[in-house]
C-alpha cells in the first residue's frame, strides 16, 4: 500500500462524511440495512436526492447493497470505517504522547516548587 | 432521530465530522495556570511537545495576539512547526491558529486539577483531512525515510 492510494480512497469517506444527510443515513444503517424508501422518508428528501448521497457513500466504500434484489436494501460495509480509523490512529498516537509528556512535565514542576 | 453531528474515534481523541473538530479531553493533578504556563512559556514547552520526548531544537514563543510561534523537533528539523496567537486569556484559555485551522485550549479547574480540552477546529472535511494526514505523516516519519520527500512534494 503506497501512501498515495491511500489517501485518494480516504478523501472519498472524508468527502461523504462531510454531509450531514450521508451522516444520518449511516445511522440510520447502523441499526439494520435498509431500503431507498425506508431512508427517504424520515429525511423529507426526494428518493433521487437520496440515491444520490447512497452513491457517494457506495463509493466511498461504507456501504453496500444488500442481497435481496427486489428492494435492494443498503447496509454499512463491514470495514468501512476501519481505514479511516487506521489512518486517524497515529495521529491520535502523536498527541497521547505529547500529552503523557506533559503530565510527565507538570508532575516534575509540582516537585520542584 | 439520528444524531446531526456524528462523533468516531478511539478513546481519548474524538472526530466532529459536522464541525471539522478534533477533540481531546485530558485531565491533570496540576492547577489550570500550571497547565497554562506549561503551553505558554518556551522553556516549558521545549520540554514536552515533541511527542518522541526530545527537548525541541527551536522553541520561540511571542504571547501576544499577533505574535508568532515556532516548534521544531529535533527529528524533524524540516518540519517547523508555525502559527499565530489569536486569543490569550490566562488561566482559561489559549486560541492560535496553525495550518490554515485554529486550535483552541481551554483550561478549567475542577478542584484542585485541571481539566484541558484540546480543539483544532478545520474549515472543511478536506482540510480536516490534511491536518490528519500532515500528523500522521510527523508521527510515522521516524520510520519512513521518504517521507519527508513526501511532504516536499505535497506542499510543492
Amino acid at each position: 500500500m503506497t501512501i498515495k492510494q491511500s489517501s485518494s480512497h480516504l478523501d472519498g469517506v472524508f468527502h461523504a462524511l462531510s454531509d450531514p444527510t450521508r451522516r444520518a443515513i449511516l445511522s440510520r444503517l447502523a441499526r439494520g440495512e435498509a431500503s431507498v424508501a425506508e431512508l427517504s422518508a424520515p429525511f423529507d428528501l426526494s428518493q433521487p436526492t437520496i440515491s444520490k448521497h447512497l452513491k457517494v457513500l457506495e463509493q466511498a466504500g461504507l456501504i453496500e447493497g444488500g442481497r435481496e434484489a427486489q428492494r435492494r436494501p443498503r447496509r454499512l460495509a463491514p470495514n468501512a470505517m476501519k481505514d479511516a480509523h487506521s489512518f486517524i490512529e497515529p495521529f491520535r498516537k502523536q498527541w497521547e504522547r505529547r500529552f503523557a509528556n506533559l503530565d510527565a512535565h507538570l508532575a516534575r514542576m509540582k516537585k520542584d516548587t | 432521530m439520528p444524531p446531526h453531528s456524528q462523533t468516531a474515534g478511539s478513546a481519548g481523541m474524538e472526530i466532529d465530522y459536522g464541525t471539522h473538530t478534533i477533540r481531546f479531553v485530558r485531565s491533570f493533578d496540576a492547577p489550570a495556570r500550571m497547565v497554562f504556563d506549561a503551553w505558554t512559556q518556551p522553556e516549558q514547552m521545549r520540554c514536552w511537545w515533541d511527542a518522541a520526548g526530545e527537548p525541541l531544537s527551536v522553541c520561540e514563543i511571542d504571547l501576544r495576539p499577533g505574535g508568532r510561534y515556532t516548534f521544531v523537533s529535533p527529528s524533524h528539523p524540516h518540519m517547523p512547526f508555525t502559527g499565530t496567537y489569536l486569543q490569550i486569556a490566562p488561566p482559561d484559555l489559549l486560541v492560535f491558529e496553525a495550518m490554515n485551522s485554529t486550535g483552541r485550549v481551554r483550561f478549567e479547574s475542577v478542584g484542585s486539577r485541571t481539566r484541558m480540552t484540546v480543539e483544532i477546529v478545520c474549515g472543511s472535511a478536506e482540510q480536516l483531512e490534511q491536518f490528519l494526514q500532515i500528523g500522521v505523516a510527523r508521527g510515522t516519519a521516524q520510520t519512513l525515510d521518504n517521507l519527508v520527500a513526501f511532504i516536499g512534494r505535497k506542499a510543492a
